[in-house]
């Protein structure tokens, strides 16, 4: 017989680049193990829909909504790369989701420019209000921050 | 005032006091805690200055809470060994004790509990460990956290939770932290409760009320 399924938005933090969905899903598949076990993932069944544009759909069997959600808060990186997961709603649906993520405000429109700060060079991406979030240019190691334009206005 | 109490930002992190303040207000928070912050307010979000105290010795401790008190600040001293645990929880000016997770199995027993109850003194819960770690040792907090619990059901001391926030991506709005809590036989009511401590902390009830 065919279990019901449930599926969860989540926010993404930071916003760019998205994550690699494969990559995501295995994320979640680990955290999701570490957290409940082998068998509560086995029948769990999480999988990732869709990502991109700052959010994510990810799919569970109905009735591991909340577990998947706890999981989903203590992911902290994917392949390496330090993210955060916000569940936004939860849905039986995709497309009522889907139509959620329409009526929200796209979180996508951030300005990129380099940037000279404290000796070194970044690349800046300023999002709409005070945020802007700075990736260190390089190769190795490259050192990210989260300030305000306040912040860079008083250096 | 839902309040993380614990968050440390740029140069300890990798994100500005402002900028945590933006993110932790968009979260839901009404107040952050930052040690050897400035006390004030952006975009809402109130900075709550305070001093943690890192010692295990008594003495030390007592010289650092006469020269640290009075100042507005939110007074927090870490865990010990069980007699330095009661010797902390019966001083006065320490509003909260912190990194009892680190602490061994005993450490914070049934009397340390009653003398935090009778004092007000806080104990805090650091969410960071459940985040950050796996395996054994966010087994062992999640033990250690459990055992807290059954404490606090029967004495009913202040909590407060921290998610010791060294970036923006480790804050968790006051419903995640809600569901983190589950974890350990945490109920919303108690939760709840316990972002709201801090402002309690700095501002206690006066112990007689004029009743007019």
């Amino acid at each position: 017989m065919r279990a019901k399924k449930r599926y969860i938005l989540a926010r993404i933090e930071p916003l760019q680049p998205d994550p690699d969905p494969k990559e995501l899903y295995l994320a979640i598949l680990e955290s999701v193990t570490g957290l409940f076990g082998d068998a509560q993932a086995a029948r769990m069944m999480p999988g990732v829909m869709t990502c991109g544009a700052g959010y994510t759909l990810i799919r569970c069997v109905r009735g591991y909504e909340v577990q998947l959600r706890i999981a989903l808060l203590t992911l902290t990186s994917v392949a390496e790369r330090r993210i955060a997961l916000h569940p936004v709603a939860t849905s039986g649906t995709m497309l009522a989701l889907r139509r959620r993520i329409a009526c929200m405000r796209p979180l996508c429109k951030e300005t990129i420019s380099p940037l000279h700060f404290r000796d070194r060079d970044y690349l800046a991406r300023r999002y709409p209000g005070q945020k802007v979030d700075l990736l260190e240019k390089g190769i190795k190691r490259q050192e990210l921050l989260f300030l305000t334009q306040d912040d860079l206005e008083e250096t | 005032m839902d309040t993380d109490a614990c968050t440390h930002p740029y140069p300890a992190g990798n994100s500005s006091v402002r900028r945590m303040a933006i993110d932790a207000g968009a979260l839901g928070f009404g107040g952050i805690v930052i040690p050897g912050a400035r006390p004030g307010e952006y975009h809402g979000v109130r900075i709550i200055p305070a001093i943690i105290i890192s010692e295990t010795d008594i003495r030390k401790v007592t010289g650092q809470i006469r020269k640290g008190g009075n100042g507005g600040a939110l007074l927090l001293v870490d865990a010990g060994e069980n007699g330095f645990n009661r010797a902390i929880l019966a001083q006065k000016g320490v509003h909260g004790i912190r990194r009892v997770h680190r602490t061994p199995k005993n450490a914070f027993d049934h009397v340390a509990a009653r003398l935090a109850a009778e004092n007000g003194i806080a104990v805090d819960i650091d969410l960071s460990p459940l985040l950050q770690e796996k395996g054994i040792v966010r087994q062992k907090v999640l033990s250690r956290y459990n055992d807290l619990m059954r404490l606090y059901s029967r004495y009913h001391f202040p909590l407060t939770i921290s998610s010791n926030a060294c970036s923006v991506l480790d804050l968790r709005s006051p419903d995640e932290i809600c569901l983190i809590c589950t974890l350990f036989g945490m109920d919303e009511e108690d939760t709840g409760r316990a972002l709201q401590t801090v402002g309690t902390l700095l501002s206690p009830a006066d112990p007689v009320t004029v009743v007019p």
